[in-house]
């Protein structure tokens, strides 16, 4: 009787209910993570052990370390010891190197983290006033020859992938004119490049976004009220029309924070960025799978992690989205 | 020819939070006969229309088309809609000649030839020039657009057309000659139809039987002109007193306050009688008649006069007539 | 069928002579041309080692300078080329099939199958593609093949979702619906109905994401996933490139300068096809607009009391072709504390005259007026600045669509406070108070609750009525409402209508009343403004209409209205013809082509709008005068000239 009550007193409030099946999806999303970074494993041709220790080791060698591994156990046997391992912090032994996965990772992550965190703030610092500003002055077809210089600019900037823009820089910058160092990570200066790298490219598609969704905000309805109220422009813009292109802008801004999580993984390898997107190239390369799967899975609660902050943020900032979903 | 019958249908939206849209309606449209069905927007009204012809799930009764359950009929009925909307009721990329082949009775015609000579007719039938066959939608006016949308839906061939706010979109001008089409269509091809508007006036111009719908059901239905001289329910009365005249007042048959009370919520409907937190012979007056609140005024609706869904009918408390589309007071 | 193919052509020729068109169709053209010839013509130079020009810089011999076993950079960029776009292309074609499987699969498997499906997906998309792409080149193992595989599948899921969620939309539009009731079949419905509209943007999503791919690959070649030597595309000579950046930065930047021209040709191709395909919003260059020197009124009588004084009022837009014009010179003046009506069908202009007079015209539009004062204030010369009090507090404005006319994400009563905050001075509390007393005065229950909520909290009357009350905030003296009611049910109508009266009565507040409804119309106003095809072509007192309006087009909108009592014996009565676009407006008068009493000289001379009587003018070399307007009814099949 009281859960029936409980239950229905959840269901009643549209914010609990809202982050209940959010919460819901969240760890459902991170039970599939978590599977199909176990199945990446088994669905890999071959022996990986073989792979990863090479064609010449001895077969003692191999079969030593598939039995540590726990490789010759059943399937559903390792699944188990693998969600077990997940929940205890153990994501097994790089091959590679011997050491556990989780103290990699440990080394690895913070530089990367860094990295993505700065490079987005630039993104969101630079992206969302260029576009209010562009929206503002193009707006109505005014100024076309602002319109296609901003447009061009952006379409040219967004069409070069970072690890481009990253050995432009580094030509420009690095060798031609010697200001930035032009590898690895030593002070405040060995940011600027690759932050640059990673978020020239985003910033330009997030301020075309950012005046897309702005012009077409301005031509709501309820903006020609704000405008018949006869509030001062700025007022229309920042106050009735700003709130009502974030969502979108929002929406897009995680897929490109999620974007450029993976964007690190090729900018970390131009400027050999001790970070977990030059790691996980390198344990491809040298099959060291545990590693592999145990960074697939960091990136991938990354990735599911923004998802939800951005689904609760649209929810607090867009007062109808609880009701939509219900 | 048939008569279409819907006998206690409901339609229900969503789980254990969803909304009844359709509550139990049976309503019948005799063979060669137009029924006007009015009611204002969430009524119900185009979603019974939809029920009818499958786009609207039916979760309980029956429609019968010519005594027989729709959904045992093969998937060409001769039952038809036409949309309200002409504007996106007609594929784009469609010529208006292939949208409406494509809805032939399959073999009906032999041969591309016999297929064109059907369209040209059809077109005719609804004043349009037959060359326009290949026309696309776009090149057309919305009053053009919906004689298109009325040729298709005689193309396959309906004993029974069900007509959803037809006119709704179209200017004046247009909507006369629109209405003027499918009034002697109607006649020419003994159809029976199912006429839906908000508008009364339009309803009343086609329609031999007038049903009114409130929040999912029907709350009175009769013989058109006595529905409007004799209104049994005091909705329908507030229809007819709302309804814009040139010769009547806005402040004629004034309800007061009440007439301010929001709509109803179709996700809450009201208890007992669904209309009578508006109803000015309701409760919210009389505050003896409790009964409105807690009995279902459907019940014995079948022994009162329009089948009037109402504890106390105007004849049984009032029995003033009110003269044709005037004031209630 | 041969009207659509033949307008369709001439838009793809269009689209093609635009900057953007043309810039991409040469660089498409160039790289197609290159992975074709490059291979046949330079393969040899490209993998000619040469020992005594190891990693040297661009030079005479060798333009771009030679990589570590002293091969030619430029010549082995180009004859990447092939390699790189196959690759590309092969992925993509891949990915999007792929996709588009995945996309279908839900409507053809059972329900439980079909969900699980979307789900995969819907998580599947929130990955990054690179990401994607590297935990498939796990699974498919390092190489060229298991490149491709691994990017065309990390493009399938968002592909799947667009297609998902473009045949969503066609699915859920009428005329699906139509043809199942039709009795169209499944298969049919998907092939004639479903993939027709959602072809185009598919293709386009299909070209730029051939573009992604390009650089995609790039991307796993340069960190060492993807090609392998002694094979080479871009991406493996930019890894090659960066290793000697110092000693020949262009070895690094040649082949990235091709992965970004050869991405940018798809992106521009996927660009310049959806501009055709979708809303075209570049426009021609058109001169500065001159008032054209058509027939204007004359110049009325108006009192003291005019507090709204519009004289020859004309709006122009820029169209391609020129400037159109939707109000073509209109004048009428509105008194304090009266009620007018502005009656006419859709593009009439009626609604334009309304926005116009409001200054709420915004450019490229142009107004223009010998005269626009509202309380004395001339409108259109006085700078914005100055006019915003006054027009803040004495104007107010009630839109046809109370769904959006509310901004969505501010509560209503801060929406009604700003105003009393931006011109009256009022603190956020007071002004907040002042909201509440609004809502209550336009008779909206428990106002102090509904302030605090949100627009989609109320329903459409209650917004309309809202909207009233924030007209109510100031010291309104006009009011004009464009189509308050169209959206509305009839009983709402009526009580919203009633409310714009007492309103009136209670403020001595003018109205306005813009609506395409004469019973509307007459109900409420004293005097009505009948709108035709940009011209005001009859100015009555409402009471005056039963004894008989002048104008043939007041009687035939008139008589074309249904009412309660129209004769259901007879068919009703029609106008023939269209009214003309605002761009194709005739000579003459323009209900001439409609007009039962039309002579030559209404086709070509512009009638003007003169007083008959003191409250009554007309535009009509014709007048009708009859008091009782004849209700001639057409032939049933006179309407089909519509």
């Amino acid at each position: 009787m009281t859960a029936a009550v409980a239950s229905a007193g959840i269901r009643d409030n549209p914010w609990l209910s809202f982050a209940g099946r959010r919460l819901g999806r969240f760890v459902v999303s991170l039970w599939v993570l978590a599977s199909t970074a176990f199945l990446m494993i088994q669905l890999v041709p071959g022996d990986p052990v073989r792979a990863a220790l090479g064609m010449t080791a001895p077969v003692e060698l191999v079969n030593a370390r598939r039995q540590a591994l726990g490789l010759d156990d059943p399937l559903w046997v390792q699944y188990g010891h693998y969600l077990r391992g997940l929940f205890t912090g153990d994501f097994g032994t790089s091959m590679s190197s011997g050491l556990p996965v989780a103290q990699v990772i440990g080394d690895r992550l913070p530089g990367t983290l860094k990295l993505a965190v700065l490079a987005f703030a630039v993104v969101v610092v630079v992206a969302v006033p260029v576009g209010v500003v562009f929206a503002v002055l193009t707006r109505g077809g005014r100024r076309r020859g602002v319109e296609l210089g901003f447009t061009s600019t952006t379409v040219l900037l967004a069409a070069v992938p970072e690890f481009l823009v990253a050995v432009g820089l580094v030509a420009l910058f690095a060798v031609a004119l010697g200001w930035f160092p032009v590898a690895g990570r030593g002070d405040a200066s060995a940011f600027v490049l690759p932050v640059a790298a990673l978020a020239i490219g985003p910033a330009a598609v997030l301020s075309r976004v950012v005046r897309v969704e702005m012009l077409s905000v301005l031509g709501n309805d309820f903006i020609r009220t704000a405008r018949a109220k006869r509030l001062p422009a700025r007022l229309v813009y920042v106050r009735h029309a700003l709130p009502n292109a974030l969502t979108a802008t929002l929406t897009l801004g995680g897929l490109m924070l999620t974007g450029m999580v993976a964007g690190t993984v090729l900018v970390e390898n131009v400027f050999a960025w001790p970070g977990l997107g030059s790691t996980i190239v390198q344990s491809i390369l040298q099959k060291d799978y545990p590693l592999v799967q145990g960074i697939v899975l960091v990136y991938g609660v990354g990735v599911l992690l923004v998802n939800l902050v951005i689904d609760v943020l649209l929810a607090l900032l867009d007062p109808r989205s609880t009701i939509r979903e219900s | 020819m048939s008569e279409l019958m819907f006998d206690a249908v409901s339609v229900r939206y969503g789980g254990r939070r969803g909304l009844t849209a359709v509550d139990q309606v049976s309503l019948t449209v005799p063979a060669g006969q137009v029924v006007g069905l009015v009611g204002e927007s969430g009524s119900g009204k185009s979603t019974l229309a939809r029920a009818a012809v499958g786009l609207a799930p039916v979760s309980a009764g029956r429609v019968l088309l010519g005594g027989a359950d729709v959904r045992g009929l093969p998937r060409r009925r001769p039952l038809q809609l036409v949309f309200q909307d002409p504007y996106s009721s007609l594929d784009p990329r469609m010529s208006i000649g292939e949208s409406i082949t494509e809805a032939m009775p399959r073999g009906a015609h032999r041969g591309s030839a016999g297929r064109r000579a059907e369209v040209a007719r059809l077109l005719e039938l609804v004043n349009l020039d037959p060359d326009r066959a290949a026309t696309l939608p776009g090149h057309l006016s919305g009053g053009q657009r919906q004689r298109v949308a009325l040729a298709r839906a005689l193309a396959g061939r309906p004993d029974v057309l069900i007509a959803d706010e037809i006119t709704s979109a179209l200017d004046v001008s247009v909507q006369g000659a629109v209405l003027n089409l499918v009034r002697s269509l109607q006649r020419r091809l003994n159809l029976s139809m199912l006429f839906i508007s908000h508008n009364l006036a339009v309803v009343r111009y086609l329609s031999d039987q007038i049903a009114v719908m409130y929040l999912g059901r029907i709350v009175e239905v009769g013989p058109a002109e006595q529905v409007l001289t004799d209104p049994q329910h005091r909705y329908t009365r507030e229809l007819l007193a709302a309804a814009p005249s040139a010769h009547s007042s806005l402040f004629d048959g004034d309800l007061g306050d009440l007439a301010d009370t929001e709509p109803a919520d179709p996700h809450h409907p009201p208890s007992g009688c669904r209309y009578h937190p508006r109803c000015p012979i309701g409760p919210l007056v009389h505050v003896d008649r409790t009964v409105c609140v807690s009995e279902d005024p459907a019940e014995g609706a079948a022994r009162r006069r329009h089948r009037a869904a109402c504890h106390f009918t105007a004849s049984d408390l009032a029995p003033t007539a009110i003269p044709r589309g005037g004031s209630a007071s | 069928m041969a009207t659509g193919v033949g307008r369709r052509g001439s838009k793809w020729l269009a689209a093609a002579r635009t900057p953007l068109g043309a810039c991409s169709i040469v660089l498409l053209t160039l790289v197609v041309a290159l992975a074709v010839l490059a291979p046949i013509l330079w393969q040899d130079r490209a993998f000619a080692v040469d020992t005594d020009a190891i990693g040297q810089g661009p030079s005479g011999t060798h333009l771009l300078g030679t990589d570590s076993l002293g091969r030619d950079i430029l010549f082995r960029v180009l004859v990447a080329t092939r390699l790189s776009v196959t690759l590309a292309v092969l992925a993509t074609v891949i990915g999007v099939t792929v996709g588009l499987v995945l996309g279908a699969l839900p409507s053809v498997l059972p329900r439980a199958a079909g969900r699980l499906v979307i789900s995969v997906v819907t998580i599947a998309v929130a990955f990054p593609g690179l990401l994607l792409a590297l935990f498939f080149a796990v699974i498919f193992g390092v190489g060229t093949h298991g490149a491709v595989l691994a990017i065309a599948f990390a493009m399938a899921p968002s592909f799947a979702r667009l297609a998902q969620t473009l045949a969503a939309s066609v699915v859920g539009r009428d005329f699906v619906s139509a043809a199942k009731v039709a009795g169209v079949g499944r298969i049919r419905l998907l092939v004639r109905h479903v993939l027709p509209n959602i072809g185009e943007p598919l293709v386009v999503n299909a070209t730029i994401g051939a573009g992604a791919a390009l650089l995609a690959f790039a991307g796993l070649s340069f960190l060492g996933i993807g090609v392998q030597a002694p094979d080479f595309d871009w991406g493996r000579l930019l890894n090659e490139g960066l290793d000697g950046i110092y000693l020949n930065p262009a070895a690094a930047l040649a082949p990235g300068v091709a992965v970004v021209l050869a991405g940018l040709a798809f992106n521009l191709v996927g660009e310049a096809v959806a501009g055709v395909v979708g809303v075209r919003t570049r426009s021609a260059r058109i001169g500065r607009r001159s008032v054209p020197a058509a027939g204007t009124a004359a110049a009325e009588e108006h009192g003291d009391d005019a507090l709204l004084v519009v004289e020859n009022l004309q709006v122009a837009f820029p169209r391609p072709s020129g400037w159109t014009v939707p109000v073509r010179g209109v004048s009428f003046t509105v008194r304090a504390g009266e009620a007018v009506g502005v009656v006419g069908e859709s593009g009439s202009g009626k609604s334009l005259t309304g926005l116009a007079v409001s200054r709420l015209v915004e450019t490229p539009g142009v107004v223009t007026a010998d005269r626009l004062e509202f309380a004395g204030t001339p409108l259109l010369t006085t700078p914005e600045r100055e006019l915003r009090g006054l027009l803040g507090t004495s104007l107010a404005m009630v839109f046809q669509d109370p769904m959006t006319s509310f901004n969505p994400t501010r509560r209503i009563g801060r929406q009604l406070a700003e105003v009393s905050e931006q011109h009256q001075g009022l603190p956020r509390r007071k002004a907040f108070e002042r909201a509440v007393g609004r809502l209550r005065s336009v008779r909206i229950p428990a106002a102090e609750r509904r302030a605090r909520q949100y627009p989609h909290e109320f329903s459409g009357g209650m917004r309309q009525r809202a909207m009233i009350g924030m007209g109510l905030m100031g010291e309104p003296r006009l009011i004009i409402a464009d189509e308050p009611t169209t959206a509305l049910d009839v009983t709402v109508q009526r009580q919203l209508l009633r409310l714009l009266a007492r309103t009136r009565t209670e403020g001595d507040t003018a109205i306005l009343l813009i609506s395409h409804d004469i019973a509307v119309v007459s109900q409420t106003c004293d005097r009505m403004l009948v709108m035709y095809a940009g011209r005001v072509v009859e100015d009555l007192l409402t009471g005056d209409l039963a004894a008989g309006p002048r104008h043939p087009y007041t009687r035939a909108l008139l008589a074309a209205t249904l009412e309660l009592d129209t004769d259901r014996a007879e068919p009703l009565t029609v106008i023939p013809g269209r009214p003309p676009e605002p761009d194709r407006v005739p000579a003459g008068c323009a209900f001439a082509a409609r007009c039962p009493a039309a002579t030559d000289q209404c086709l070509v001379e512009d009638p003007v709008l003169e007083s008959v009587t003191a409250a009554h003018r007309v535009a009509c070399w014709h007048p009708q005068e009859d008091a009782a307007p004849e209700r001639a009814r057409e032939a049933v099949t006179a309407g089909g000239a519509e």
